[in-house]
């Protein structure tokens, strides 16, 4: 496995759409379950009623990897954590248009031997075109 | 409590809190999610998949991290927050979520701040960080 070569081959490469609708029962829900408080977040008559931050984490694309990127360990995973950066409000009845591709991967090696990390990115924008957030959920494979 | 980026220094805590996360509410959450694993609904389910009990999602613990950080300072727009899932934290335990602002930007008016999450045995289950803009 050569990480150079994965990294050129793979890197910014859009592999995947899909759109969701947000809806406002959704949006409550996960912010009541997270203790939130804010009415922003909690009570949809809010003049500025959004979803919670980290809202877009929960939606998954078609495909985790591109069909054919290369088999890297077993080929499980391990959730490595996820970054979300809010670029704009969230409505309920929004239709969020999601692009995936691969932002990064690179390798460290520790206790547990040599894992690569995969950078998977979604990006969403609304129906009128904006940009509303950006997921980076980290996948660690173990490599041996 | 924070109102204004005026009102925050450098090293300030944010009051530590223990969220809640009921069996009950963490299975609100992954119905919300479309998360509905035996993993995060069900001990013994999560048990036969070798948990210690049904744990919480991460991006749960993500959210409860967010709602700290909205009470600390009302009204703010956290920018980025980014976390690491380290440990699984379990439903029905008693974690503590912890922040502590390790950076400020006058210009943009946003603080950084480090994020933690300590369960009932000491172990750090998640660590992250957070961009936030104040007034």
């Amino acid at each position: 496995m050569n990480i150079a070569e994965l990294r050129e081959t793979w890197l910014g490469r859009q592999f995947d759409r899909a759109e969701f609708e947000v809806e406002a029962k959704e949006m409550l829900d996960w912010a009541e379950a997270c203790g939130e408080t804010d009415a922003r977040f909690t009570d949809s008559t809010h003049p500025d009623f959004q979803a919670h931050p980290g809202f877009t984490a929960k939606y998954a694309s078609r495909r985790t990897l591109p069909t054919d990127f290369p088999q890297l360990g077993d080929g499980r995973g391990v959730d490595g954590g996820k970054c979300v950066e809010s670029l704009g409000p969230i409505r309920p009845g929004d239709v969020l248009g999601a692009t995936s591709l691969i932002a990064d991967i690179y390798e460290k090696t520790g206790r547990s031997g040599t894992m690569v990390f995969i950078v998977h990115r979604m990006r969403y924008e609304n129906q009128r075109g904006e940009p509303v957030s950006v997921v980076d959920w980290r996948m660690i494979r173990n490599v041996g | 409590m924070v109102t204004k980026f005026e009102d925050v220094e450098l090293g300030d805590d944010l009051p530590e809190e223990s969220p809640d996360v009921s069996l009950v509410r963490v299975t609100k959450f992954a119905v919300a999610a479309h998360m509905l694993w035996g993993r995060f609904t069900d001990h013994e389910f999560a048990r036969k998949e070798g948990f210690a009990g049904a744990i919480v999602p991460g991006i749960m613990s993500q959210g409860l991290l967010a709602a700290m950080i909205h009470r600390w300072a009302p009204g703010c727009r956290i920018l980025k927050i980014d976390t690491v899932f380290r440990t699984p934290m379990l439903a029905d335990s008693h974690p503590v979520c912890k922040g502590a602002v390790t950076d400020t930007d006058e210009a943009n008016r946003t603080v950084e701040i480090d994020l933690t999450i300590v369960t009932d045995k000491g172990e750090t289950s998640v660590v992250g960080t957070a961009v936030v803009q104040l007034a």
